[in-house]
């Protein structure tokens, strides 16, 4: 095993996800009004087949894997978002997912969806307005911050996202893919974001494709491939393992 | 396992509806500035701006004077027939606003369902948050429009508030069974306007059941639709149109029937929403 001897956040055990493709819709429906069991109708995918992993305290975990293999599915099921076909996911707190972006609304201003991601995080109006200064200085769009959201470019909608969500910091932070956004200042802020959760006993899972941000933020990474863990373990291990498994023999 | 694991609780469990309802409670913020802010967004870029939700129903109300005030006369049985069509039409508009923006609320928040945690009942509420708020204007422009033809107010209309807030329980139940529906068949999107065309002549908008329709049985048919028991007790209020104990008796079942089995159907497989 590996050097790291916190005290476990969040334990996965031997979870299974599954989705349900509806062939004829009509089932669905029925199994919406029905109390009995009825026909099966659907094709079953195996998203997730017996994954185990621990978290621990003051943890950075690089998730890596090809497109499909689960990494997103693993993150929801850890949030609670998707129900287990089996096993269990047990944590000291729920993981917050990172990503407000699909409640935004690109026509409004900067401001007002501060207003609106963090509602839907949770806040309250008065705490949201009590963190704005802290929000728009954290995403550096103080003189863009009343212009309508569609005119910033990708990178400052990206740092805008980065400040809504992590507004409060979570005890643990699940992050899909957000980090290759944005310019070297903004990385450098979600990197100290990163610490900041660590600082506090945190922990942080990181999807990622760039191999790079794994080395410079893990202390582990887990390699998932086709549903199932292929490895756990120190990053520069794991990943040569991964890239030579990826590319062309 | 080691003592240490005692502290961790399991985060697949579906919470209890007592639990559910009281982050729903908790998190009510979402589901009345979030509608805000997106009517606020809804008429941006156009010329007349925020105006528009003025005169929207202003011409809703101004197409049914038009043809039933001005070109046509169609009052068979109606002493006010201007005043009896406007609060039908504005009162049915509401629902049908209600139930059609409800079927699309959980598919338009797919994103945010697969990347939150939260009561997904909020978006069904801010649907009819939303709708309700954008009703205000054409409700007032209907009152103004119930005096301009002859009315005068009277102790009756001290009833309306209750039969709007029938109206909005009946409403909310509604959004919660179609959201639901609506997330797992998406035909249901195909077929909803022509419920609603269907309820439109079923509700009595623009014509007097009483008049109209003379077979008892059918007319008890009419009290089992809730929107004219809605409209009809509404009239009552504001027209001074007759309303049976039929038609109140129905409006009470449907404001407390359909929330409860709204969010019955609402809350199962909840979890599998945008899966």
């Amino acid at each position: 095993m590996t050097a790291v001897e916190g005290a476990v956040t969040v334990r996965v055990s031997d979870a299974h996800v599954y989705y349900r493709v509806y062939e004829d819709p009509m089932a669905g429906l029925k199994q919406l009004f029905s109390h009995g069991r009825t026909r099966r109708r659907y094709r079953t995918i195996r998203a997730l087949r017996g994954v185990s992993l621990e978290l621990h305290e003051s943890e950075t975990l690089g998730l890596i894997g090809a497109n499909g293999s689960g990494k997103t599915t693993l993150l929801s099921a850890m949030t609670g978002l998707l129900p287990l076909e089996s096993g269990s996911i047990r944590g000291r707190s729920r993981p917050s997912l990172l990503g407000v972006s699909s409640a935004l609304r690109p026509a409004l201003s900067g401001r007002r969806n501060i207003l609106i991601g963090g509602l839907a995080l949770g806040f309250t109006r008065a705490e949201i307005e009590s963190r704005a200064d802290e929000i728009i200085d954290f995403s550096g769009l103080r003189d863009a911050i009343d212009r309508p959201m569609r005119t910033y470019s990708s990178g400052m909608r990206a740092r805008l996202h980065f400040a809504i969500a992590t507004a409060r910091i979570p005890d643990i932070l699940l992050i899909d893919e957000a980090l290759s956004v944005g310019d070297e200042e903004f990385r450098r802020r979600s990197a100290q974001r990163i610490r900041e959760i660590r600082a506090a006993a945190g922990s942080v899972v990181l999807v990622t494709h760039i191999m790079s941000e794994i080395e410079r933020h893990c202390d582990r990474v887990a390699w998932l491939d086709d549903g199932v863990l292929r490895a756990v373990g120190e990053p520069s291990e794991v990943v040569a393992d991964y890239l030579a498994s990826a590319s062309p023999r | 396992m080691s003592d240490r694991d005692q502290r961790l609780y399991d985060l697949t469990q579906p919470p209890s509806s007592v639990a559910y309802l009281r982050e729903a409670w908790r998190r009510r913020e979402f589901a009345i500035l979030v509608p805000a802010q997106d009517l606020r967004a809804q008429n941006m870029g156009t010329a007349l701006g925020q105006l528009w939700h003025l005169v929207n129903p202003a011409l809703l109300v101004g197409v049914y004077f038009l043809i039933f005030g001005v070109v046509i006369d169609t009052s068979r049985g109606v002493e006010n027939f201007l005043g009896f069509l406007i609060v039908g039409v504005v009162l049915f508009h509401l629902t049908q606003r209600v139930v059609l923006d409800a079927a699309v609320c959980i598919s338009r928040n797919l994103g945010l369902i697969r990347s939150v945690q939260f009561p997904r009942i909020l978006l069904p509420a801010a649907t009819l948050n939303g709708q309700t708020a954008a009703f205000v204007p054409a409700l007032v422009l209907a009152m103004a429009a119930v005096v301009a033809t002859g009315e005068r107010p009277s102790a009756r209309w001290l009833v309306l508030p209750a039969v709007l807030a029938a109206q909005f329980m009946f409403n909310f139940g509604a959004a919660l069974l179609v959201a639901r529906i609506g997330a797992s068949v998406p035909d249901l999107r195909q077929l909803l306007p022509h419920m609603f065309r269907l309820l439109f002549y079923a509700s009595g908008v623009i014509f007097s059941v009483e008049a109209f329709v003379t077979s008892p049985a059918w007319r008890r048919a009419f009290a089992l639709n809730p929107l004219y028991d809605v409209i009809t007790c509404a009239r009552w209020c504001l027209v001074g149109e007759p309303a049976g104990m039929s038609v109140v008796v129905g409006l009470l079942a449907w404001c407390v029937a359909m929330p409860v089995f709204g969010f019955a159907v609402f809350r199962r497989s909840e979890q599998r929403l945008g899966g």
